[in-house]
């Protein structure tokens, strides 16, 4: 079975938040289906699909090399493989980010390419090379001055990089857990819901 | 060819709209329903998927829905697209504006908390000192609660306090015993003098609360009911002989067709800001210029979450975690209770979850093992304040911006006062005070809280009163100014209350349109 159609099967609870308490519950008939409904349409069988990114590798087009480096750095010692989950290295969570800020508004984006310079500016200037380059004491001495607790999502960190960091590590967590790959980590290891599995809701009668 | 003339015509298809519809349909009034969005098909327009399977991977699409913070990319397509439909505002004072065209509304979406307002909302004026009472008592709505009550299948439990008036509930089991976290808490709030209740809720059927499975089916049953969809009321008009509104003109959402309908009566049910706008582009039923203005809702945000030390670690004896309770309203109910805000809030607390991610300075492994330490062992509560009903809060239709339709938007002009930052403090404060009280660790504590429209509660543009001069409706909801005219959603309101609007409306809007199909048989309409 491929693995979309495995994950397609689980019956797992949203990791979003769930946004609306009623969920109503599916009708017992299809409408149109009744005596009176038209049945014009042909049964076919659907054919198999694969996604992209289970054959594709995702390209970084956003960030220059410097800053993708730093990115790639951060993400795997935010979120790194611990015990049976996966880490943000092992799903592409930096080239989905890079993605997602491309296509972002540009306050997010001068958040994150001002963010990422700010960490190159400050390994240079205590260790002599870029972020990417420190070794994992060297890195700590730097990111554990920038976490900050934050009560309200809505209410971020004032300063501008232990912004970038709050607002990385939250992105950088959501998109390792809902990759594809922490899915089939979380079945294999008897683990449910960890990828986010919910009601999407199609567009609904566009104009 | 002549086309029919209803005897009412009713724009907007939620609560408000399908109690209307229900009960004119059963006195023989005739009703047409126009409708701006589509009929939603459960079974069509839903499918079941994960994340990784969208195009963001569960992110909502970036700049998608700058305001509607409950929008994500599982459910961004239910909600009003903000780039067809805008609206403006000053960027110091910004708004939540949450919007939902399908038919139905947003009633599809609704949270399905049930309460009644109290005469501490109705006659609020006499409390607080400031403002205006409604034209209303409980007394005066409370068998229509009762009705509606039924109709929505609310649970709860009585309490006869006369800040939380009870209901007319269905059987609701609340005799399983409650967590020691929750009764050490209860025990905690008793010592205050703070009332510790539960939940009400609208249990629907079938999990929906909806206009569409509750009010509307009865409507079309009776054979009186026409509903037209993706119809968007451009104008209401009127007829310039009788100074009376006589249909609405509306614009096809597909080919942008104009449309006239012709009625006797014409009820509006679109949503308070979606009333508002249409009647002020409509230029109708504003002698008092008070149209518009008294724009308030509810605070959102504030919030205070702890652990409960005896629970880390996964070593929570049976019993100590679990459960929820209700905590209504309990500031400013007497005279003595002096604090630097009026009016008051509700309390929610739930026991049993888990730590934010966001509340540790760490990450990577030592982050998972907080995680996994504080993993149900947290008790978290949070609020819904009463925002003041001022003046200066208010829309005005901003001619400059038109929306895919040609239609002026609203322009939203509101700020908060002290009142709502002081009642956010003391709320963060008293809750903290409680969980430290109980010998629990505070984890987190914001008094911050949402932009105005937040809550999706957002009422009081047509106030209804006595006096014409400040207000733009009788206590039947009724315009002033044209007799005709009814708007039965939450535009009406004086004072929002602390609580979920939702059974406010729906009762109003059955009184309402009792009166209207007993005015229409006396033919004073």
């Amino acid at each position: 079975m491929k693995r979309r159609r495995f994950i397609k099967a689980l019956a797992a609870a949203p990791a979003v938040p769930a946004l609306v308490a009623q969920q109503p519950l599916p009708p017992q008939s299809g409408r149109g289906a009744g005596p009176g409904g038209r049945q014009t349409q042909q049964e076919i069988a659907q054919l198999p699909l694969t996604e992209a990114g289970e054959i594709a590798d995702p390209v970084a087009r956003f960030f220059t090399a410097s800053q993708f480096a730093a990115l790639r750095k951060l993400s795997g010692i935010l979120v790194p493989p611990v015990a049976s989950y996966i880490g943000a290295l092992d799903c592409d969570a930096p080239e989905f980010i890079d993605f997602l800020v491309s296509a972002s508004p540009a306050d997010r984006q001068q958040l994150y390419r001002n963010g990422l310079d700010a960490l190159n500016l400050q390994a240079r200037s205590k260790y002599g090379k870029p972020f990417a380059d420190l070794d994992a004491t060297q890195a700590d001495a730097i990111l554990k001055p920038l976490m900050a607790t934050v009560a309200w999502a809505y209410d971020p960190p004032k300063d501008p990089v232990k912004h970038f960091i709050f607002q990385a590590h939250q992105d950088i967590r959501t998109a390792t857990r809902n990759s594809i790959e922490a899915s089939t980590a979380g079945a294999s290891s008897g683990r449910r819901g960890l990828a986010g599995a919910g009601l999407f809701w199609n567009p609904i009668d566009p104009v | 060819m002549a086309r029919k003339e209803y005897d009412v015509l009713i724009i907007g298809s939620g609560h408000s709209g399908g109690m209307a519809a229900n009960v004119l349909t059963k006195k023989g009034v005739s009703c047409l329903m126009l409708n701006a969005g589509p009929e939603v098909d459960f079974s069509r327009d839903r499918t079941t998927k994960a994340a990784h399977e969208l195009p963001y991977r569960g992110f909502n699409k970036p700049g998608r829905l700058p305001h509607v913070y409950q929008a994500n990319e599982f459910n961004a397509n239910q909600w009003v697209d903000e780039k067809e439909n805008p609206y403006t505002y000053d960027p110091g004072k910004p708004y939540n504006w949450v919007r939902v065209r399908l038919l139905g509304g947003r009633s599809l979406f609704w949270s399905r908390q049930s309460f009644r307002l109290s005469d501490f909302e109705f006659k609020a004026a006499d409390i607080d000192g400031r403002g205006d009472n409604w034209p209303i008592s409980h007394a005066d709505l409370a068998p229509y609660y009762s009705q509606v009550e039924s109709i929505f299948r609310v649970t709860g439990r009585k309490e006869g306090w006369p800040q939380f008036p009870d209901g007319n509930f269905v059987e609701s089991n609340f005799t399983a015993p409650e967590s020691q976290s929750i009764q050490r808490l209860t025990e905690l709030c008793n010592q205050r003098k703070i009332g510790v209740s539960r939940m009400r809720s609208s249990q629907g059927v079938n999990g929906l609360a909806s206009s569409i499975n509750l009010l509307l089916p009865d409507a079309v049953a009776t054979g009186k009911l026409d509903i037209v969809s993706n119809a968007i009321v451009r104008e209401i008009s009127v007829d310039k002989k009788t100074g009376l509104v006589n249909g609405a003109h509306f614009v096809d959402r597909h080919s942008k067709r104009e449309m006239h309908a012709k009625a006797r009566v014409v009820v509006v049910a679109a949503g308070t800001l979606e009333s508002t706008r249409l009647l002020l582009n409509s230029g109708l039923a504003n002698s008092s210029g008070v149209m518009g203005h008294y724009l308030h809702d509810q605070i959102y945000g504030v919030s205070v979450v702890a652990s409960v030390p005896e629970a880390r670690d996964g070593k929570a004896p049976q019993g100590l975690m679990g459960g929820n309770v209700f905590i209504p309203r309990f500031r400013n109910l007497t005279k003595e209770d002096k604090r630097d805000f009026i009016k008051g809030y509700c309390m929610l607390i739930n026991s049993g979850g888990g730590a934010n991610p966001n509340f540790f300075a760490a990450y990577g492994d030592e982050l998972q093992k907080k995680l996994d330490s504080y993993a149900g062992s947290c008790v978290s509560g949070s609020i819904y304040g009463e925002r003041v009903a001022r003046f200066e809060n208010h829309v005005r239709i901003n001619k400059a911006v038109t929306d895919a339709w040609g239609i002026p938007v609203l322009h939203i002009d509101v700020k908060d006062s002290d009142n709502e930052l002081n009642m956010a403090k003391d709320a963060a404060n008293t809750m903290e005070e409680l969980f430290k009280s109980a010998g629990w660790e505070i984890l987190s504590k914001t008094d911050k809280f949402y932009p105005p429209g937040y809550s999706i509660h957002e009422v009081g543009t047509c106030r209804m009163g006595d006096n014409p001069k400040i207000s733009v409706l009788n206590k039947w909801n009724q315009s002033h100014d044209i007799k005709n005219l009814f708007v039965v959603d939450g535009s009406a309101f004086v004072t929002c209350g602390w609580q979920n609007p939702t059974m406010t409306i729906v009762s109003l809007s059955m009184r309402a349109s009792e009166y209207l199909a007993e005015q229409m048989s006396q033919r004073n309409l």
